[in-house]
């Protein structure tokens, strides 16, 4: 412990004699200058706030990841879902056996098919 | 945690030229210091602060202050571009890397301060990356342990093995200087 102590001390003593190194002068002003460079650039008017409107909604459902991911998996939930529900009540509806009061009946009532048991 | 930098930061990405300005002017000087120092290189650390602006600039819109702090963030991303550079640039080949040990003090040297200087600069190039960049976050930005782990992507611990290590290496670099860090000389 005494050893790691001297080496903070040492290096320490080390790092606080380096030469200072200026900021270049005109590093504000260029940073600036690449500032209003992006303004001028960047997309402006309706269609650029749909674009933002959009990311902050996709970034609000799934942060960090571009519009593309959550339009994709919203697409295919709805194919699977719309596809589900337009196919599972038809599939549904063959196994289940119909009832019609207009039809004879499928089924009787008569003892023929009570078993003593079920008396 | 209030962010003095998040409200700023929301006000450049919709175009609000003296927010961008007042970031700049905080945090610029601090940020080139450190690439300065990673790639001892002006030019270079000039380059990577306008990069590092301007992905600051692309994404200013869509930040969102509760998540990390702004200047962890930017401070990431800087030493992200050091060590792109650092590990784009072409290895040195061996001869020419023995030249430039050569350039060291010898043994016992007196040097004077700005000689002095730039032997520890040297010593401190030599440091892998990561050590390099512990012991310049935690020294020129005199942030603490976590902070430094955070901006580094390392837990505490990671980072305190990495600060020792890299004090040790940069200290048996220049051991053998006289008149220094309390030699009693």
């Amino acid at each position: 412990m005494t050893d790691d102590i001297s080496d903070r001390d040492f290096a320490q003593a080390a790092l606080d004699r380096l030469p200072v190194s200026a900021r270049p002068r005109d590093l504000e002003r260029a940073l600036i200058a690449a500032y209003d460079a992006w303004t001028a650039t960047r997309p402006q008017g309706r269609w650029a706030a749909l674009q933002a409107g959009l990311r902050h909604f996709s970034d609000s459902i799934w942060p960090g990841v571009p519009l593309w991911a959550p339009v994709s998996a919203f697409a295919f939930a709805l194919i699977v879902g719309g596809g589900l529900g337009a196919t599972l009540p038809s599939i549904v509806n063959d196994e289940r056996p119909v009832f019609s009061l207009e039809q004879p009946a499928s089924f009787s009532l008569s003892s023929l098919d009570v078993t003593q048991e079920d008396l | 945690m209030h962010d003095p930098d998040a409200e700023e930061v929301a006000k450049a990405g919709r175009g609000d030229r003296d927010a961008a300005a007042r970031l700049i002017a905080r945090h610029s000087a601090k940020l080139f210091g450190l690439a300065q120092r990673m790639l001892a290189s002006r030019a270079e650390a000039e380059d990577v602060v306008q990069e590092v602006f301007l992905r600051l600039w692309t994404h200013a819109g869509r930040w969102r202050p509760g998540g990390a702090k702004f200047e962890t963030w930017l401070y990431r991303v800087t030493l992200n571009q050091c060590y792109d550079r650092l590990r784009r640039r072409p290895t040195q080949p061996l001869d020419e890397a023995a030249e430039v040990a050569d350039e060291a003090a010898p043994p016992g040297a007196r040097l004077d301060e700005s000689q002095l200087g730039q032997e520890i600069a040297r010593a401190l190039e030599t440091l892998p990356e990561r050590q390099r960049a512990a012991i310049l976050l935690c020294h020129f930005k005199e942030c603490g342990n976590i902070e430094a782990a955070e901006i580094m992507g390392l837990s505490v611990e990671a980072l305190e093995s990495l600060l020792a290590r890299g004090r040790r290496a940069l200290r048996s670099r220049l051991q053998h200087l006289k008149g220094f860090a309390g030699d009693g000389q």
